[in-house]
């Protein structure tokens, strides 16, 4: 168990490594932000003096190595765009991506547990029907349009929801919440539906393919011939059997929520990590994008990373084969 | 704690009767809160509400007196001489001297100060008393007053006391997110790309002042949520209104549409130093041909261009700067005429009766439409048989390609900072050295503007000064340096129930603003 752990942690690290590289290298793509920072009227040697004082005019390994330098030592550099310590403006922004990413999660899961097994259970009604073919404008559409056309139905023809922001937030001093408040939990609903509602089809369509895998089945049969109530055998039987590969997608899917919240939050003014991301491409503040993709991908690492371990925890064939192959 | 309830809270306190609030969204956020760090619109448009300056622009661009009450040149030219405005304090309470002046001068002019350039003439700025301050150029500068209006003045005992006697560039100093001025507004909450709140300062000097009591901007990207937001009534105010919604705004109930002329001219630049063409076969740069130019300048059908993708919103131009800005040349009210047959006969004469091909540099986030523009410039390029090779990039990698010489001929926008004609001359036409001739990326070199721009900038007299203005003008046209097309028009959206000013440099001053 020790080695198998120290050797995935190893492979963590080395596809953060690459990762990093990878990033930098793309970095000279991205653009220079040295245009951003002057105004229209600096001159051949401001631009010198501004490129050498980021090193900028260094080959982009050379940048990456100073990176990795300073990073290891839990110091992301400076803003280009703002002047503050990177790691500061990450801490600021995180609360608004992960209270949105939670409470979008949570509605895909119970929106999409309670309707996977609606439909799998009045599979042929005319609801469940119109619920399918809904379902596929979730996973179809982009979300930028649910996202515009969700704000001109609620916020300008309706008016009940806000278009943009977080709403009233209270500080906690480590975390700014807006759970709190009312405006701050009427600000959450557009951005979780649009940034949930793909999760939510996704589930719900995985229910009802394992909710109707699972009511084919022999126990299931056995169940309803002893005359138990069908709600016992829907919910006591058969869901909870559907739920195993619910919960892996699940755990997988939260990553992704964090990740690609960049659109909802661009579309909504969300003051999350992923509008500040896209504000950084925008800018090529390169320490910024950096620091983000750093974290996103330290994040998909350690999520896989411990799936890697539960599984490990869980399958005892794993380690047979493991002794097995070390007996020859 | 809840922090708009506290500021609501002590802020109903100081003034008990009719809290007016205004809520305003821009695209982009200030990137700092100094007002020597970074010589851009949207930060010197901010800071504009906090800080002042010796002179300020009223609401049509005219320069009327600010921190200074007078002005007046010193001997035969040798600098200003400013009286300076007494009784006024800063936000922290301490008074406003003429060492308050001669340390923002020292600040905006040190090295790396993103403002030094303004004080590129300047030999030293002497403070003869408390209330005077001599400032004293190189060469005789008329135009002085007029240029410093974004001078802004910051309090030097506040800036010692915070370690930020010189501006923070790269890295955030106390500066970036405090402030203390002497303008009408005081930042009351900073939170970088999130919000920013103005509430009035009570010992402003001026008179002024529209009746906003509490003034809450947030930077909103997406051009689409900020239409939504004004249409929804969560903000009075959104600046751009992008050009395709401009109808939508103009038609929807309880918002209008602010239409005006930015001081920007959109125009077209050729390479004229290279040996060769980027992108064709053809020998030798035809762009070093005047004729070509011209023919340029005479196939690209403006009117078409600002009918169908401005929508009717922008002006056709017809020199480096429009004409509301000093030193327009009147002379040259017109641009060449739109003429595919005598583009033709001009190619012709020019050795390229079949055309050629080329690459056509433009951006593609940075002006209004800038790539549709240049998609319509193609196909009317092509019917006097140019074949332009689009290559439309973001502007991130744009000033960079340009600068590296990646172009044959390319889109430019350029809005004058000091509102002067002279302006575009010293940076986009002058053959190009350290200091001027920075944006001439075309390599343009003529030896009789080089030799009047010095002249321009050093002349008292105003009609000899125009008359030179005049002459470089005439040559810039006749030699199609550049082709203007037209002056980018400013959109703003606004809620019917408040009344405010669009300035022509895209300016927003909050003390212009009465919501009723």
């Amino acid at each position: 168990m020790l080695a198998f752990t120290i050797r995935r942690v190893g492979q963590s690290i080395l596809v953060l490594l690459v990762t990093g590289f990878v990033a930098f290298s793309m970095f000279t793509y991205v653009g220079d932000p040295i245009d951003n920072m002057l105004g229209q009227e600096r001159t051949q040697a401001d631009i010198e003096r501004l490129r050498d004082q980021l090193g900028l005019d260094q080959p982009f390994f050379v940048q990456y190595w100073n990176f990795l330098k300073e990073a290891a030592q839990g110091n992301f550099g400076l803003s280009y765009r703002q002047g503050r310590p990177v790691g500061e403006i990450l801490v600021e922004r995180l609360p608004a991506t992960l209270e949105l990413a939670f409470v979008s999660g949570l509605m895909a899961l119970i929106g999409g547990i309670g309707l996977g097994i609606f439909t799998a259970i009045r599979k042929s009604g005319a609801l469940s029907s119109s619920i399918m073919a809904l379902s596929l404008i979730g996973v179809s559409l982009p979300t930028f349009l649910i996202g515009v056309l969700l704000i001109y139905i609620f916020a300008v023809e309706l008016g009940w929801l806000p278009s943009f922001g977080r709403g009233q937030v209270v500080d906690l001093g480590f975390w700014t919440t807006g759970f709190l408040t009312v405006s701050g939990l009427k600000a959450l609903i557009l951005p979780a539906i649009t940034l949930g509602l793909y999760q939510m089809t996704l589930i719900m369509r995985l229910v009802r393919t394992e909710m109707l895998e699972v009511l084919r089945t022999d126990y299931i049969r056995f169940a309803r011939a002893r005359g138990l109530r069908e709600r016992a055998i829907n919910f006591r039987h058969a869901l909870k059997n559907t739920l195993v590969p619910v919960i892996t997608v699940t755990g997988l899917q939260l990553g992704s929520i964090i990740a690609f919240a960049i659109i909802t939050e661009t579309v909504f003014q969300w003051p999350g990590v992923g509008l500040l991301f896209i504000n950084a491409i925008q800018f090529v503040d390169i320490p910024v994008m950096a620091a983000y993709l750093m974290m996103i991908s330290v994040m998909f690492v350690g999520i896989n990373l411990i799936v890697d371990l539960l599984y490990f925890a869980i399958d005892p064939r794993l380690r047979v084969d493991r002794s097995a192959a070390k007996g020859h | 704690m809840i922090r708009s309830t506290l500021t609501v809270l002590a802020f109903a306190a100081a003034v008990p009767a009719s809290a007016e609030t205004f809520r305003w969204a821009s695209q982009t956020d200030p990137s700092t809160l100094d007002p020597h760090a970074n010589n851009s619109t949207p930060v010197l448009s901010f800071l504009g509400n906090v800080y002042e300056g010796l002179v300020r622009r009223d609401r049509v661009m005219g320069i009327e007196p600010a921190l200074a009450t007078a002005w007046e040149p010193i001997g035969d030219g040798e600098g200003w001489r400013f009286s300076l405005r007494e009784g006024v304090t800063f936000h922290d309470g301490s008074d406003f001297t003429a060492e308050d002046v001669v340390f923002s001068y020292e600040r905006a002019a040190s090295e790396g100060a993103d403002t030094a350039s303004w004080f590129a003439g300047v030999t030293d700025v002497t403070a003869p008393d408390d209330y005077t301050v001599e400032i004293r150029t190189k060469a005789p500068n008329p135009i002085f007053p007029d240029s410093i209006a974004n001078w802004l003045i910051m309090d030097s005992g506040w800036a010692e006391a915070n370690g930020a006697e010189r501006p923070a560039t790269t890295e955030a100093g106390y500066a970036t997110l405090n402030t203390n001025g002497t303008g009408p507004y005081r930042v009351t909450d900073r939170q970088p790309g999130l919000r920013t709140v103005l509430e009035p300062f009570d010992g402003w000097w001026g008179e002024d002042r529209g009746n906003v009591t509490e003034g809450i901007f947030t930077p909103i990207d997406n051009s689409a949520t900020a239409v939504a937001a004004l249409l929804s009534g969560e903000v009075e105010m959104i600046e751009p209104v992008p050009v395709q919604d401009a109808d939508r705004v103009e038609a929807a109930a309880n918002v209008r549409l602010i239409r005006g002329v930015e001081a920007r001219v959109i125009m077209y630049g050729f390479s004229m130093d290279k040996d060769t063409l980027i992108g064709g076969e053809t020998d030798g740069n035809p762009f070093q041909d005047a004729r070509v130019r011209q023919a340029v300048a005479h196939a690209v059908n403006v009117p078409a261009i600002l009918q169908t993708i401005m929508r009717g919103s922008a002006e056709p131009a017809s020199q480096l700067v429009g004409s509301a800005m000093r030193g327009y040349s009147d002379a040259l009210p017109d641009r060449p005429a739109y003429d595919p047959e005598r583009a033709q006969e001009l190619l012709a004469e020019a050795g390229y009766p079949d055309g050629f091909s080329f690459l056509l540099k433009c951006p593609n986030d940075r002006y209004i439409n800038d790539e549709s523009v240049c998609q319509a410039t193609v196909a009317m390029l092509a019917q006097v048989g140019l074949d332009a090779q689009l290559d439309a990039i973001p502007v991130r990698n744009y000033w960079p390609e340009l600068r590296e010489d990646q172009f044959d001929m390319y889109l430019l926008g350029w809005s004058p900072g000091t509102f002067d004609a002279e302006h575009p001359i010293r940076f986009l036409v002058a053959t190009q050295t350290d200091r001027i001739g920075t944006w001439n990326f075309g390599g343009y070199s003529n030896d009789r503007i080089d030799e009047l721009l010095p002249q321009v900038q050093s002349e008292i007299d105003e009609d000899a000064r125009q008359a030179m203005l005049d002459e470089i003008a005439q040559i810039v046209q006749d030699d199609a340096v550049y082709v203007p097309l037209y002056v980018q028009p400013l959109l703003w959206g606004a809620a019917d129930n408040v009344d405010l000013t669009q300035r022509e440099d895209n300016f927003f001053n909050l003390r212009w603003v009465t919501v009723n």
